[in-house]
């Protein structure tokens, strides 16, 4: 036992004292504060477009279109009649960089509802449905004043409408919106491929490290490999767990320095979410449970590997298996209740990420909840008894990397 | 006294070979023992045997006279396998300290005779550096010191002095007999058959996983192999010269004219030979019987053939 707490410890302290872990413990919070910030910023930045509304009608439209577009705080919109050589001229200011761009409004535009925009960008998304929102506007007003409707009842009745969400959870509210919701189940997602890979991989290095150098010769010799093994994934799950709770802290800092900006800023997909201590144990269980039926794999891939390279190759299908319970979040997000998303949160392999997203995205009933966590510990045992094998025969082999049927043998054999 | 090693038909056989077969070993307690053979002749897969590391299919390894494995005696073995390796980010301290642990010893104490045995190298103002910040030498150093921290009994060394550069291999030679000193069994394996002489008390030598000799280093110089004899004459060896050529008595013959090396055939008694040629009235300078070099008494064992290599085991 006290060489366990020894292995433990060496995983721990090594890795907890390497720069490393520093490094990703500040840039993780760091990259999801931007990822949050950087699209809202850029959204607000920029100076306004510089427009002109060429008017070819006689009905003032181009003054209502140019005074609606600047009303917008995207466009700075400039009236001028139409008339011979105008549109050439307009080019050249555009190629000149002195204007963005013009709007060619005819009077055939309230019928047709073609209009011309030339501008020296039209791949700006935002700026076109900006444009196209304030045009649509404009001619609808136009259209409605020549079918003889009064415009002010035409605005009562287009009174959009709010939708309030709030979810619902084991049959009382919890308060968290569908934009809460959304936003923690995307993080929750988010943060357990990165933390089970990102240490998985960190168990199957340690596990190489140990072969390749022969250590582990002299540690078998000593300690027996279950156990060597145990205190090494034990280990190195203490030191995810720490990065996780700097995460936290981190994040959570940043978040309280948001209010600077203002929340609007953020725009109206991702809202802090409250982690209601049921949805924290939650992602705790399956986060450890995920951690040890992952890093189980990956030591039995450290063990049947001689180089780094190797080992690359080797993690492939682990690797998949994570990306694709990764990727099965935005049909979680979309469908919670759908058979596959039940099934994926079933799956020992994919749970461990499904179960928290559906979780956190909608209310499950507590037998569902049961049976995977139920089947994810069965996951866990059945993984770990034969990742052991294949590591006990593994890390003392040497020369070309076994086959499947190989490491069949390996585990069948006492 | 038991012997702290006996090996009783130990078989291991690999898919394709068998490395191992049916050897049969012990290494008395005290003292230098040497594991000689060419390379793949199965040292190797011997030593992991008794270390646990891999089980023989047959046989059993005895150690300090019980039939426990290597794992329950780890406290009392020290081992330093063929290919180097530490944990190249860690400092050399904390590994020490670390292998330490793994061998039973407690913290603290590990600590304090780290710093001992890294003074004693003088690698102490290296203690709080990383491993791969150190010289090979010194990297080769600090494993040593992690094979014997815990003051084990036994220590068993895997091509110990492979690769080291004389002055290390000078270092090392002096540490292996300071621990037979202080009255360890040192167990080690070499193809160097100069280094076994000097420093063996005992050995045993392996051939394509074969025990061809064992036993005190003087005994198996006595026996198994022939013995040389130099002979140098004055004048003119006239008939004397025909003896050389009975084949009773004389093997192979190296002759000079005034000097020649001789090899007796087996059996072959060195004073009859001397009898005979004094018989001859053969005028001799100089008749010594020369010990064969445990060079000559390897080459005979493992034959020509065994210079190709077996496969790696």
């Amino acid at each position: 036992m006290r060489k366990v707490v020894a292995v433990v410890r060496r995983e721990f302290v090594e890795r907890v004292r390497s720069r490393w872990f520093w490094i990703s413990s500040a840039i993780v919070p760091t990259l999801f504060g931007a990822l949050l910030f950087l699209p809202a910023m850029l959204a607000t930045g920029g100076a306004a477009k510089r427009l002109v509304v060429v008017d070819a009608t006689d009905s003032g439209l181009g003054g209502s279109l140019a005074e609606a577009l600047g009303g917008s705080g995207v466009f700075v919109a400039t009236r001028i009649p139409a008339g011979a050589g105008v549109v050439d001229s307009l080019v050249r200011e555009v190629g000149a960089k002195r204007l963005d761009g013009f709007v060619v409004l005819s009077e055939d535009a309230i019928a047709s509802g073609d209009v011309q925009y030339r501008a020296s960008n039209v791949s700006s998304l935002r700026d076109i449905s900006e444009l196209e929102r304030v045009l649509s506007q404009v001619i609808t007003v136009a259209r409605l004043k020549r079918a003889g409707i009064d415009p002010a009842i035409m605005a009562r009745a287009e009174q959009s409408i709010h939708l309030e969400t709030e979810k619902i959870s084991r049959s009382r509210t919890t308060g968290e919106n569908a934009a809460q919701s959304f936003s923690l189940a995307y993080f929750m997602g988010i943060i357990l491929y990165t933390v089970i890979l990102m240490y998985g991989v960190n168990v199957k290095s340690s596990v190489l490290e140990e072969k390749t150098t022969r250590i582990v010769e002299v540690l078998v010799s000593s300690i027996r490999p279950f156990p060597l093994l145990l205190g090494k994934v034990v280990g190195v799950g203490a030191v995810s767990l720490l990065q996780l709770v700097l995460w936290v802290v981190l994040g959570r800092a940043l978040l309280a320095s948001r209010g600077l900006h203002g929340p609007e800023l953020l725009g109206g997909v991702f809202e802090v979410p409250q982690i209601s201590v049921a949805t924290g144990t939650v992602f705790l269980a399956y986060f450890l449970g995920g951690f040890f039926i992952y890093s189980a794999m990956f030591a039995a891939v450290g063990a049947i590997s001689s180089s780094e390279q190797e080992a690359q190759q080797a993690q492939q299908p682990i690797v998949l298996m994570l990306v694709a319970s990764f990727l099965s979040m935005f049909v979680l997000l979309n469908d919670p209740g759908s058979k596959l998303s039940v099934a994926l949160s079933l799956v020992p392999f994919t749970s461990p990420i499904a179960m928290p997203v559906r979780w956190a995205a909608g209310d499950l009933p507590p037998g569902e909840v049961a049976a995977s966590l139920a089947l994810l510990v069965a996951g866990i045992v059945g993984v770990t008894w034969v990742a052991a094998r294949i590591y006990r025969v593994g890390i003392l082999m040497t020369g070309k990397r076994p086959g499947v049927r190989e490491l069949w043998r390996w585990v069948r054999a006492g | 006294m038991t012997p702290v090693l006996v090996l009783e038909r130990v078989t291991k056989r690999f898919a394709g070979h068998t490395a191992v077969d049916a050897l049969s070993l012990t290494v008395p307690a005290g003292g230098i023992f040497g594991l000689l053979g060419p390379n793949g002749a199965g040292k190797t897969t011997t030593i992991r045997m008794i270390l646990h590391i891999v089980l023989p299919d047959e046989g059993v390894v005895r150690l300090f006279g019980e039939a426990g494995s290597a794992r329950d005696y780890s406290a009392r073995i020290g081992y330093l396998p063929e290919e180097r390796g530490l944990y190249r980010k860690m400092r050399v301290l904390d590994v020490l300290v670390f292998l330490a642990e793994m061998k039973g010893v407690e913290r603290r104490a590990a600590r304090a005779s780290a710093e001992e045995w890294l003074e004693r190298f003088g690698l102490a103002d290296w203690r709080l550096r990383r491993v791969d910040e150190l010289s090979k030498g010194m990297q080769q150093k600090v494993q040593f010191i992690s094979t014997v921290l815990h003051k084990p009994s036994l220590v068993v060394l895997d091509e110990p002095f492979a690769g080291l550069d004389p002055v290390n291999a000078q270092v090392l030679k002096d540490a292996v007999l300071a621990l037979r000193e202080g009255g360890a069994t040192v167990l080690f394996s070499t193809h160097i058959m100069e280094q076994a002489e000097k420093l063996c008390d005992a050995l045993g030598i392996i051939v394509r996983g074969r025990l061809v000799a064992s036993g005190a280093l003087a005994d198996i110089k006595r026996t198994s192999s022939r013995q040389h004899v130099i002979i140098g004459f004055a004048g003119d060896p006239g008939r004397a010269a025909v003896l050389f050529s009975d084949r009773a008595l004389v093997a192979a013959v190296d002759d000079y004219g005034r000097y020649a090396e001789l090899e007796l055939a087996p059996g072959a008694d060195p004073q009859r030979l001397l009898a005979e040629l004094v018989g001859q009235g053969a005028p001799l300078s100089r008749f010594e019987i020369v010990e064969p070099s445990l060079h000559k008494i390897f080459l005979d064992l493992v034959g020509p053939e065994a210079a190709g290599e077996a496969p790696r085991a």
